[in-house]
């Protein structure tokens, strides 16, 4: 075997782990929306008075992001074909560890609870019920840091708004009332805007991806 | 090394994943959990039949595992590395490599022919 074969099924290794994180940790185009979503739901929730048709609209944000990436991994970045992407250990345990963090906190709300169970309205049992999806979500779809955190924000926000609340917008009298509350609050739209960057960045290096795929397809049909 | 010797590495080499269609199959399942068939029809220019025989060879050999089902209608076919199949791989390379470093270094007299 030649260098240049050597070097041809380095390439191909290459090639296959960058494609593959497209099903998995690299959102590209659906990161860019998710980053939107995050945006949105922060400054709506926050700044506008929170009609039904808003609740509703905010409360279908996550789950309308999670069917977008699925749509846009499944019909455009993995259209050659499905890779599964391989974890390392390492992010495989920050994975556990942040969806175990969800499931506890689920726990915790649903025991907080349960006692008044009989008499809870039906935006507390959304509330609960978001709670839960955001633990299944986390532990089924949000694979990377930055999806995580705007995944967890963008469920913690519908649920809060079941509930008839919102995380406070800074210079707004809710943000002034409560600081703390306020400052980890913005935390979510900085990130969201991390994520916006890394959307793109993954989507422009996918292309970049598929121009040498269809390189190398056309020189393995040529040998 | 003596050319006997040599010649005793490169018998050496595992024939089962030295044929390039196979170690084309091999290299693309080594970086991934799994991959679908399709994929490996894509990148790697074969036929059909002929993927599908070298297949068979990796999964007989225990090198590969190959997961059928469906996707609502459509036949789905997953392979996936086995711990034997990575270490049939790295085996190769390393031996592969010692190989090609013994060889001599093509004479100048070779070059000018």
């Amino acid at each position: 075997m030649s260098d240049g074969t050597q070097e041809k099924l380095c390439e191909l290794e290459s090639l296959t782990r960058e494609y593959a994180r497209y099903s998995r940790s690299a959102g590209g185009l659906a990161s860019v929306l998710g980053g939107l979503f995050c945006l949105a739901s922060y400054l709506f929730g926050g700044l506008l008075p929170l009609s039904l048709a808003w609740r509703m609209a905010l409360v279908a944000l996550p789950i309308l992001w999670l069917l977008a990436r699925q749509v846009a991994a499944r019909r455009y970045y993995q259209r050659l074909g499905h890779v599964e992407e391989q974890e390392s250990t390492v992010d495989r345990r920050v994975h556990r560890c942040c969806a175990g963090v969800t499931v506890l906190v689920a726990v915790l709300v649903t025991i907080h609870a349960f006692p008044q169970a009989v008499r809870l309205s039906p935006g507390s049992l959304a509330y609960l019920a978001l709670v839960w999806l955001l633990a299944l979500a986390a532990w089924r779809w949000l694979r990377s840091a930055l999806d995580f955190v705007v995944g967890t924000f963008l469920f913690c926000q519908a649920a809060l708004v079941c509930a008839g609340f919102a995380y406070p917008v800074i210079g707004t009298a809710e943000a002034i009332a409560n600081p703390p509350m306020a400052l980890l609050a913005l935390l979510f739209p900085l990130t969201a805007l991390l994520l916006i960057g890394r959307g793109v960045s993954d989507h422009r290096r996918f292309r970049s991806l598929r121009a040498r795929l269809l390189q190398f397809r056309e020189a393995a049909g040529e040998a | 090394m003596s050319a006997p010797s040599r010649i005793g590495e490169v018998m050496a080499l595992d024939r089962l994943v030295h044929e390039p269609a196979r170690l084309l199959i091999l290299a693309v399942l080594v970086n991934a959990k799994e991959v679908e068939f399709g994929f490996l029809e894509q990148v790697s220019g074969l036929s059909k039949g002929n993927l599908s025989s070298h297949m068979g060879k990796l999964e007989a050999g225990g090198l590969i595992e190959v997961k059928k089902s469906f996707r609502g209608k459509r036949p789905l076919t997953e392979l996936r590395i086995t711990a034997a199949g990575r270490k049939a791989l790295a085996d190769y390379r390393q031996g592969l490599a010692m190989v090609v470093q013994e060889l001599p270094a093509p004479s100048v007299a070779a070059k000018r022919k």
